[in-house]
């Protein structure tokens, strides 16, 4: 029986590591230099690159991690390239065509106008050739069409080979490009440029330009049934186009834009944005309250559709949405400004930032799957664990052995008591506590009326903010604030759910949450807020 | 000296926490080693316990209320007496605290674990004979819990909380009561003979075997 006890107990014991341990990451930072554009994960390596601020002797590189253990598996270092290597990493899979055959290539377009080929095994040079350049070279998303990799140019468009990088196409079109990314359609290549024209390049060469207003295109337009879709940076903000027409104006510094099925993503400074294109045309279904103006990523999650917009802000982190509405924040330590859409594998996902931080998240790829079959897998055993303990005590009831008897009858009686307690004890409070309402204290900020406040009660000193980014739960205000307030979380996902073990290392007793005065029946990552909600942590 | 007042006791510094916890030590320490005329047959024992109590208080940090830390101190002030049982809780609370983290309440739980040991010395769980009682452990699972959760929760009370708020404190937290009394009859029914041949290691051994032919349950 003792070991049967022993055993009973390690396995108890033994839960919370299992799950932990089913959540791992790696992080590699970058000494010199941003992640401006998505990491790529192919199979089991990630590919990721960097650009700007690099000082001295350091230069822009790309690098080859492996996926799992985040060992580098090798580094291309530029030493001609300028600022602002903004071009998105292309991976062209092996195969073969009219002009030869290649291996598997990352193809790579530089701020110096060169465009290189890498082994992704090693890294090393296959091909390369040289684009325009007027003081920048490339900065735009380029594409593998057939056998050719179509690079936008600093001043037109250009194509290569894949497997010999020969030339193919140089079209010049007499207007300089900024992360002017191209798109293919039927007739050809389609992009924009700094003086608001969209050129159309047709596979012989030809050229045909349209001005669609004062303003910069800076992303590969969208190729919609109802014609093209561009999203115009303007003096005063931003403008979208469908085929040729003004369709709505909208915030600042808008987002790369990207379309799936019958919807586009857009986002701005002031706004993420979902346009829902029907049969007769496309028009703003939703928007939501955000900051985002770099790569906008879509990620499917079983029959849910996933949009992540990087917040450009301070705070940083990835805002998430799903078709119309937003729907949680991921946020790490490391969060800073950023533009770089993630990457997604298969149970993988890579994220950068501004900082130069790598960051590779598996099997937490999805969080609230992920979470939710943990929580299976437990209250599975759980559940498992008191029937059995259930027909023991009946056994040994019938048959009248009470030394027995106590033992099962406690360990029964134990586990019943863990699976109901917690949510009885929510119960009994909101019975018993008296209905509060969170007190506005005058001494906050004008400013910070009608918005969402945070008071964090951190060894007896207030800690308070206000007037961020309206969030949807407590733990996405939560995180915001502690990024902007400098505190230190620890979360772990224990047994009775996501639990916030610590702010700036302080466990004590552990931490409760009031939400506008009273307290929730509910965790912290399921407790939705309204957007004046005055939110208070303090220890327990 | 204390930094603040709040509705959770006051916030005590980290100079005067850590004075507080070397004063604590000091105090467990000098109540261990404190000669008594008993042979010590205890010493090894007890620092074991201690050592396992504040393990597995840390290990089950996740399950709230469950942990064996309330029946040993039962145990321990029952075999060895009240002054070797508040070095018990001492010393416990100290170590597992030291990971959990320490605070205002650190001083009302080894009061808590404390007065349960000091009330087993009296109300014993053991017969004349040194021998554990099974039926009286498990009383000792019951009558521990409010002794222990009344004091423990005297660490919230400052000026300004009324005793309504405070009886409705202690309300809000009977079903976590019964969670700690559910524990306890667990670690005594499957663990209780266990932990006594643990106090039991350093005697002489014909005094364990007379022991344990007369156990109530054994494993």
């Amino acid at each position: 029986m003792m070991r049967v006890a022993t055993l009973f107990l390690a396995l108890v014991l033994f839960l919370p590591l299992a799950q932990a341990a089913s959540e791992s990451s790696w992080t590699h930072e970058f000494e010199d230099g941003y992640i401006t554009t998505k990491p790529l994960v192919i199979e089991d390596s990630v590919f990721v690159r960097t650009s700007g601020f690099w000082t001295g002797d350091a230069r822009p590189v790309i690098a080859a991690f492996d996926v799992q253990s985040g060992d580098e598996h090798w580094r291309f270092t530029s030493q001609t390239s300028l600022q602002h290597d903004m071009a998105p990493l292309l991976y062209a899979e092996q195969g073969s065509g009219g002009c030869g055959s290649w291996q598997d290539l990352l193809i790579v377009g530089w701020a110096d106008g060169k465009v290189t080929a890498h082994s992704t095994e090693d890294g090393s040079l296959v091909w390369e050739n040289q684009t325009e350049i007027d003081q920048i070279g490339i900065t735009g998303s380029m594409l593998i069409e057939d056998d050719q990799v179509i690079v936008p140019t600093r001043t037109g468009l250009s194509s290569f080979c894949l497997a010999d990088g020969e030339e193919i196409l140089n079209v010049d079109v007499g207007f300089i490009g900024w992360r002017n990314g191209v798109t293919a359609i039927e007739e050809g290549f389609v992009f924009g440029d700094e003086s608001g024209n969209l050129h159309t390049v047709l596979r012989n060469g030809s050229v045909f330009s349209t001005h669609l207003g004062e303003g910069k295109i800076r992303h590969a337009p969208l190729d919609t049934r109802h014609g093209l879709f561009v999203h115009l940076q303007t003096e005063e903000g931003s403008t979208l186009f469908l085929n040729g027409s003004v369709l709505a104006s909208v915030g600042q510094s808008p987002a790369i834009p990207l379309m799936h099925e019958n919807r586009i993503y857009a986002a701005t400074s002031d706004e993420w944005i979902s346009i829902l294109c029907d049969e007769d045309t496309c028009s703003i279904e939703a928007t939501e309250p955000f900051h985002s103006n770099g790569e906008l990523a879509l990620r499917i999650v079983g029959t849910e559709i996933e949009v992540w917009a990087h917040s450009n802000t301070v705070s940083g982190g990835w805002g998430i949405f799903n078709q119309t509405a937003f729907v949680r924040m991921e946020n790490f330590s490391f969060n800073t400004y950023g533009t770089a859409a993630p990457g997604f594998g298969p149970g993988v996902i890579a994220y950068g930032n501004d900082a130069g931080v790598l960051k590779v998240t598996f099997e937490s790829s999805e969080p609230l799957g992920e979470e939710k079959t943990s929580v299976n897998i437990l209250g599975g055993i759980h559940y498992a664990a008191v029937i059995s303990l259930f027909l023991f005590t009946c056994y040994s009831l019938a048959h009248r052995d009470i030394k027995q008897l106590t033992k099962v009858g406690s360990a029964f009686l134990l586990l019943i008591a863990i699976a109901v307690v917690p949510e009885l004890s929510l119960k009994l409070a909101e019975q018993t506590s008296p209905n509060g309402e969170a007190e506005w204290n005058p001494s906050w900020p004008d400013e910070w009326l009608g918005t969402q406040v945070i008071v964090f009660e951190i060894d007896g000193v207030e800690h308070t903010i206000g007037g961020l980014e309206p969030q949807q739960t407590v733990y996405d205000l939560t995180m915001i604030a502690c990024d902007e307030l400098g505190i230190e979380t620890e979360i772990e996902q224990q047994y009775f759910g996501a639990y916030l073990v610590s702010f700036n290392g302080s466990v004590g007793d552990g931490w409760e949450f009031s939400l506008d005065g009273s307290r929730s029946q509910v965790g912290m990552t399921e407790a939705q807020l309204n957007d004046t909600s005055i939110v208070e942590w303090r220890p327990a | 000296m204390l930094s603040a007042i709040g509705t959770h006791g006051p916030t005590v510094s980290p100079t005067t926490m850590m004075v507080l916890n070397v004063i604590l030590f000091i105090i467990g320490v000098w109540l261990l080693i404190k000669p008594q005329d008993r042979k010590q047959t205890w010493l090894w024992a007890l620092l074991l316990l201690t050592g396992l109590a504040s393990a597995s208080r840390i290990a089950m940090g996740f399950i709230p209320n469950v942990m064996p830390v309330t029946i040993l101190a039962v145990m321990v002030g029952s075999k060895f007496g009240a002054q070797r049982g508040f070095a018990f809780a001492i010393l416990v609370t100290l170590a597992s605290n030291a990971v959990l983290g320490h605070g205002w309440w650190s001083l009302f739980q080894i009061l808590g674990w404390g007065s349960v040991a000091i009330l087993a010395s009296m109300v014993k769980v053991h017969d004349e004979e040194g021998i554990l009682s099974m039926s009286q452990l498990a009383f000792a699972s019951l009558w521990s819990v409010p002794v222990f959760s009344i004091i423990v929760s005297l660490s919230i009370i400052d000026a300004g909380m009324s005793p309504i708020e405070f009886g409705l404190y202690l309300v809000n937290g009977l079903l976590y009561d019964l969670l700690h009394f559910l524990g306890n009859l667990f670690f005594a029914m499957w663990f209780g003979q266990w932990f006594e041949r643990l106090l039991n290691m350093n005697q002489p051994h014909h005094q364990i075997v007379q022991q344990e032919n007369g156990h109530v349950s054994t494993f």
